[in-house]
């Protein structure tokens, strides 16, 4: 039987525009990883609310989808930063990583997210809310149709992972964050005001889950409970990529991704989530610095 | 230019320092020796506001400091160098010195400042793109003192700047302590180095068990039977090398 | 995987609604007990319209001069409530009848407890087999047995589509039940095996890879059996992956809900499935019912959810007519025998249901799976103001499935 390279490159293309998905969010997870040691439980959650901010944005006050956006992942921002402020800031201070403090964290994080579930479904109940999002005709690739969405949110996600690098190498601002994630008491010493730093990668944190939050609203409907299974594929992808490694966030979700839809595609089509989740095992077997973790041990 | 009066802290419910009293003129060195474990780090520690002052004072340039969060003191010209070496080793040389002048906005000066620490230590400049990571510890002994000169503080405050370093390389970096004094950066130097720090500095105070046991002119230290007797010992201590300016 | 799942949902809403009138001096009261699943919107107006025709019956004066007194409580569709509910209702309240649960699995432990407790048990929404196969002398089923669905739905299917179906099933219960039952009912009235099979996560975002292999397949019709947001989803996917409305999408019973056309939009035009009731129903008393219930609730085009509960209330009011009851302490037992005989005397009841719900006395599924007609129903337009045409009804064999 001939091999369908056709099939085989849509595929990879599936995998590549959902991949970009689960990078984004795990770009959050690491950044906030890499600046406080600890994992954010509650970050599927953020992803949900920015989800319903831009709903909100761009349906009922009628903004452009982009500004919508803008809008959704500012608003994110700033609910990451309230949330850091008023209940993680006690913990944080104690220390994260393996630390009783870190350990709390992980509780406070997993009590979090239910918190925000509850509060998003007080204000916009249970049901799911479609999002659509009228980007003009599909791109039509040879026998292959892909929706504007996908592409724009590959696009989206290359331009926030430039962003982001350039914000960290090549400002000053980006410089005293990987100061404080690096180090926390010589930050101090350097004068960089550290509380305000960790409030400001948390909120950067959350302004890009909100992002995926967003680009995904048109491809899916928006629900309360749609932050669980994102955060256990972007999970997946920050371990893949090397938690903690940026760079390695994106190319993880990307891996994920394509490993997803290869599994599905030509091992068995039944429960496509098992191949992220034996990646991740695999790579926590062979090489749990990650695929790409090699920035991931020295940390910023 | 620093007045401490009475200071005490610890970590948690232990208690370190038990009322130190301190004080730093403009211009000069000051060092602060004592044995492993004695609290001189612990002292550091609280002046720069990382550790919660208990009892006491601090007083620098005029304004009292204790209990301003750690980032402020900086703002106030005090800036520290830890013992730990602890240069970011994910970051290059010139990024670690520039981290030193966050503080500031005068970019101007602020160049002017990374040419006058290249200046001090050569080996920096030629390994400026290079990761701190890849250093000796020389080296990075060197990039962290730099970096603390990078802030132009009023007051440098280094812990213990030869602890394990070569001979030679403790020579040189006496010598650069020399000459970022006379470019008018008064010095709080912790050493157990304690001759050549009491041939460097002006005045010396010598803690044991969070209190100051001694307290006096460098070069009547220096030839203190109580201090000789207590500490000069050892192949750095009693080494006939001389300092150059 | 649900370890977020709707629990949270149902913790504020616990609770018990009382209605029905004091005892007059002369006559006494039929207690009727009821246990549902009032967890969603949609879930608690199920239970305050058996509640509101409990109402209007008294209002009108009872039956046969006596009032009913109704006690409605929420099992959350979970077990062990519902189980507490029943126990509750039969021994504290002392119940003449009890009506449960919407949840099969629900409804299935309270069988055990009401032939033990010689209670009659109607119920009014769940579908499993399994409740009646039992064998409890005491049970009566008024939506159609999930048995008859899958023959519905594949005799459809087979006779009017074509034999090569793709099946894409979520990990939920109700998903997988129905999706097995397609697939062995395609087998065993056609012959016919999968073209293509996938289990997929409930709430999976991504269905693409499936529906370009489905593609390339080349089938007649793709069933999706998911919930209603995640088929949702699936459907949108289906045409952006290129498959032509031609391969018809064919949903599980879940696509009644109205999540699937509001939230798929255009992609839900044509998917159809297998109901008891047709908003689309052009019958008087279907046109009366959807504007009665539109009136007291709000819903438009309501589903068979809302018809079977409207048509048990019926069928037990005509029950309590037809019994001679003491309504004393000494004749509770008595009482609860004679109810149910009555309601296995119910024949040929022409209600909102898609075909007539007769019971019979043996305890066996032929005798209480009261409704055996199932009408198929196609959306025609998406979109919050979804429209649904009837596009056959079926009615299946008494033994089919045993
Ligand atoms: N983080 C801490 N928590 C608890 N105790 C500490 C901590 N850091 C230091 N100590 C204790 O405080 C005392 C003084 O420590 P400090 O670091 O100030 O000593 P030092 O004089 O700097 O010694 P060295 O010359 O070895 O650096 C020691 O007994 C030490 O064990
Ligand atoms: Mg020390």
């Amino acid at each position: 039987m001939d091999f369908d390279f056709s099939s085989l490159f849509a595929f990879l293309l599936f995998g590549v525009t959902i991949g970009v998905v689960y990078g984004i969010v795990a770009l959050g997870i690491s950044l906030i990883y890499s600046g406080l040691d600890i994992v954010h439980f509650a970050h599927g959650e953020i992803y949900m609310f920015g989800a319903f901010f831009g709903l909100v944005f761009s349906h009922t006050m009628g903004f452009p989808y982009p500004v919508a956006l803008l809008l959704a992942m500012v608003c994110a921002a700033v609910l990451g930063m309230g949330i850091e402020r008023v209940f993680y800031r006690r913990l944080t201070k104690g220390g994260g990583g393996y630390t009783v403090a870190g350990m709390g964290m992980i509780i406070c994080g997993f009590g979090m997210s239910i918190v925000l579930m509850n509060i998003a479904f007080l204000i916009w109940g249970a049901a799911a809310e479609p999002f659509p999002v009228d980007l003009g005709m599909p791109f039509q690739l040879g026998d292959i149709t892909l929706p504007k969405s996908y592409a724009l949110t590959a696009v989206v996600a290359v331009l926030l992972m430039a962003a982001l690098h350039y914000f960290l190498k090549k400002t000053k601002l980006g410089l005293a964050v990987r100061a404080v994630a690096a180090n926390k008491d010589i930050a101090y010493l350097m004068g960089i005001n550290v509380p305000m730093m960790i409030s400001l990668i948390f909120g950067l944190a959350c302004g890009i889950a909100a992002a995926a939050g967003v680009l995904i609203g048109p491809m899916q409907s928006v629900q309360v409970e749609m932050g669980y299974l994102m955060l256990l594929k972007a999970f997946a992808a920050a371990v893949v990529g090397g938690f903690g490694s940026l760079p390695g966030a994106i190319a993880g979700g990307i891996v994920v991704g394509i490993a997803e839809n290869l599994g599905a595609a030509y091992i068995s089509p039944n429960h496509k989530d098992i191949y992220a989740f034996l990646l991740l095992i695999l790579v926590l077997m062979i090489k749990p610095s990650g695929l790409f973790g090699i920035v991931a041990r020295v940390k910023a | 230019m620093l007045k401490v009066s009475g200071l005490s802290t610890g970590y948690g419910k232990l208690q370190i320092l038990r009322g130190i009293d301190l004080n730093v003129a403009e211009g000069g060195i000051v060092t602060l020796l004592g044995g492993n474990g004695t609290g001189k780090s612990t002292f550091l520690k609280a002046l720069s506001g990382l550790l919660p002052v208990w009892e006491g004072s601090i007083e620098f340039d005029g304004q009292k400091i204790q209990n301003l969060p750690p980032h402020e003191i900086v703002r106030c010209g005090l800036t520290q160098v830890t013992q730990g070496k602890d240069a970011y080793p994910a970051m290059t040389v010139e990024e670690n010195l520039k981290l030193g002048a966050y503080v500031r906005k005068d970019k101007i000066a602020i160049a002017e400042d990374l040419e006058r620490v290249y200046s001090f230590f050569p080996r920096l400049l030629e390994r400026r793109t290079q990761l701190a990571a890849t250093l000796s510890g020389g080296e990075v002994q060197m990039l962290v003192i730099g970096r603390g000169l990078m802030a132009r503080p009023k007051l440098l405050m280094l812990d213990e700047p030869s602890a394990a370093l070569a001979p030679k390389i403790i020579m040189d970096i006496f010598a650069t302590i020399n000459r970022i004094r006379k470019s008018g950066v008064s010095i709080l130097m912790v050493e157990q180095n304690v001759r050549m720090a009491l041939l460097l500095a002006e005045y010396g105070y010598i803690i044991r068990d969070g209190v100051i046991l001694i307290k006096g002119d460098a070069k009547d230290l220096i030839n203190d039977p109580n201090v000789k007797k207590s500490f000069l010992g050892g192949t750095v201590a009693n080494s006939t090398h001389e300092i150059k300016a | 995987m649900s370890i977020f799942n709707k629990n949270f949902i149902a913790a504020g809403m616990a609770g018990v609604f009382v209605a029905g009138m004091a005892a007059s001096a002369m006559s006494a009261d039929i207690r009727v007990g009821i246990t549902m699943r009032m967890i969603s919107e949609n879930g608690q107006r199920y239970g305050q319209m058996v509640m509101d025709e409990i109402d209007m019956i008294n209002e009108s004066g009872g039956i046969n001069g006596n009032m009913l007194k109704a006690t409605l409580m929420n099992d959350e569709c979970k077990s062990d409530k519902g189980v507490a509910n029943a126990i509750k209702l039969i021994n504290q309240q002392k119940v003449h009848i009890l009506i449960g649960s919407t949840c099969s699995s629900v409804s299935l432990p309270i069988v055990d407890i009401t032939e033990k407790a010689g209670v009659p048990q109607i119920i009014p929404h769940s579908t499993n087999d399994k409740i009646t196969k039992k064998g409890s002398a005491w049970v009566f089923r008024v939506p159609v047995s999930g048995r008859y669905y899958a023959g519905v739905n594949a005799k459809y299917v087979g006779e009017n589509i074509g034999k090569k179906i793709a099946y894409l099933c979520a990990a939920d219960a109700a998903s997988q039940n129905d999706c097995d039952a397609m697939q062995s009912q395609m087998k065993s009235q056609h012959g016919a095996d999968p073209a293509y099979v996938a289990q997929v996560q409930e709430k999976e975002v991504d269905f693409r890879t499936h529906m370009q292999k489905i593609k390339s397949a080349g089938v007649d019709g793709i069933m999706i059996a998911a919930l209603a947001e995640t088929m949702a989803r699936a459907l949108t996917q289906s045409y952006e992956a290129g498959i032509p409305a031609s391969v018809r999408r064919i949903g599980s019973s879940s696509a009644s809900n109205s999540p699937v056309p509001s939230i798929a939009g255009d992609a839900a035009k044509g998917v159809f499935f297998a109901a008891a009731y047709a908003a689309a129903d052009s019958r008087p008393i279907a046109r009366l019912f959807n504007e009665m219930v539109k009136k007291r609730y709000g819903v438009n085009s309501p589903d068979h959810d809302f018809s079977q509960a409207y048509d048990l209330v019926r069928i037990t009011e005509i029950a309590l007519k037809n019994a001679d009851l003491k309504l004393d302490d000494e004749n509770l037992a008595a009482d609860r025998t004679a109810i149910r005989d009555a309601i296995a005397n119910v024949k040929d009841y022409n209600g909102l249901a898609s075909g007539p719900i007769s019971f019979c006395a043996a305890a066996t599924p032929q005798c209480r799976d009261g409704n055996r007609t199932a009408v198929l129903i196609a959306y025609t337009k998406g979109g919050k103001d979804y429209k649904t045409e009837v596009l056959a009804r079926v009615t299946m064999p008494i033994d089919f499935g045993l």
